[in-house]
């Protein structure tokens, strides 16, 4: 059996311009997974909960109490909550997607350079840099406009454009030189983080599958329900950690 | 840079569509889920200070009921010793006034007595009297044997006994 690997995510099939590939599919199904599971909380929420309702309150109350622990103020928490939470969910179960049974061998076969391959209908969205840079676009964006929120336009500008005729002076406009170009930095790092940690992942699946099909694959499928998990609670608390910086004024 | 971008997987068709979908999803958790968690979890809040709150009331009020108990028991006690002092003050007069009543009776009794005695008494001498001066009328007329008439009888007679 030969493992085919590729970084790009592949395309199924194309709907009229827009490509559907495996990484989008699945975006979609967890998606919808996420959306139908709110509604069903939505409607059996009692005041004594049980069951799922019992499960989504805790972990959602405790991604308030780890906010609540980095902002120190309960009407902050409230703001950078939602976001937040959302990030730690979506991820979660898009990291966690790309384990299911099925993935590398249900799929659709295609042609590339000559060569019938299989392209498996699962995988994770995560290991898709477009997910990954949207999702940390939209943070650092969010964090812009929380900082803004917080402490006002001007001031928040302040952090970056440094008068040269100021105190430090030059090293002022230098040090905002750099903020600027860490809230760069803050996007590449954060999409190429989720997306190496889950895309090794998922080749090192591959990868043990495709050398020993049976149990030695499953020490690594354990390490990688563990890697999903931290590396959504990581993409939660950076983004929280920005926020928070975002919103203080020097 | 656009041929990185592209040997990376970047596709601005999908990134948008990847950014829209988080923002669906964002949108959709909050109003149905964070925005009822965050609620019931300030109910509760409200609800366990609201708690602690009645709690704390309740205390004060036991507190100043206890408080106000022990007053109404000193009050009580001291309207209870009042009452009895009274009660024994009219007992001490009421003892003098039936006393006093006692005696002012058996004084009437004893008068009223005395009165009865007197009367009985001067009935008695009268009714001698009368008796007596009959008896003596016929003893002297016995003695005498002759028969006056009643006037100067009876004025002999009184003569005689007064």
């Amino acid at each position: 059996m030969d493992v085919t690997i590729s970084l790009v995510p592949e395309t199924i099939m194309e709907i009229g311009e827009f490509p559907i590939t495996n990484t989008f599919l699945m975006t979609v199904v967890v998606s919808v997974g996420i959306i139908i599971g709110s509604f069903i909380f939505s409607k059996r929420q009692k005041l004594v909960p049980r069951g799922f309702q019992n499960v989504a309150e805790y972990v959602l109350e405790s991604l308030l109490g780890l906010v609540d622990g980095v902002t120190g103020n309960r009407k902050q928490s409230r703001r950078f909550f939602p976001i937040v939470a959302t990030i730690f969910i979506f991820v979660i179960f898009s990291n966690w997607i790309g384990l299911l049974p099925g993935m590398g061998t249900v799929g659709v076969e295609q042609i590339h350079h000559g060569e019938e391959i299989l392209v498996s209908f699962i995988r994770s969205p995560s290991a898709d840099l477009n997910m990954t840079a949207a999702i940390a676009i939209f943070a650092v964006i969010a964090a812009q406009v929380m900082g803004i929120a917080a402490i006002g336009m001007r001031k928040y500008a302040g952090k970056f454009f440094v008068s040269p005729f100021k105190k430090p002076y030059f090293i002022g406009t230098f040090v905002g030189l750099l903020e600027i170009i860490s809230e760069f930095a803050k996007m590449i790092s954060f999409s190429f983080r989720l997306f190496g940690n889950i895309f090794a992942g998922e080749v090192l699946l591959l990868v043990m599958l495709a050398l020993v099909p049976l149990f030695v694959p499953l020490p690594f499928l354990f390490l990688e329900v563990f890697v999903g998990f931290i590396q959504a609670l990581v993409f939660a608390m950076l983004t929280l950690v920005f926020f928070k910086m975002a919103a203080e004024a020097h | 840079m656009s041929d990185l971008l592209s040997s990376l997987g970047i596709d601005w068709r999908l990134f948008s569509a990847q950014l829209i979908n988080f923002s669906i999803l964002l949108l959709i958790l909050y109003k149905f889920a964070y925005k009822p968690v965050l609620k019931m979890l300030d109910d509760r809040t409200g609800k366990i200070e609201k708690g602690l709150a009645d709690a704390e009331e309740s205390q004060k009020k036991l507190k100043e009921i206890e408080q106000k108990e022990k007053e109404v028991l000193i009050e009580a006690k001291k309207q209870a010793k009042e009452i009895i002092k009274k009660a024994e003050d009219q007992a001490q007069v009421n003892k003098e006034d039936f006393v006093k009543i006692a005696q002012e009776e058996s004084d009437k009794i004893v008068e009223k007595a005395k009165k009865v005695a007197g009367e009985e008494k001067e009935k008695m001498v009268a009714d001698v009297k009368s008796k007596i001066s009959v008896l003596v009328a016929t003893a002297v007329e016995k003695i005498v044997d002759e028969k006056m008439n009643d006037t100067k009888d009876a004025q002999i007679i009184n003569e005689v006994i007064s």
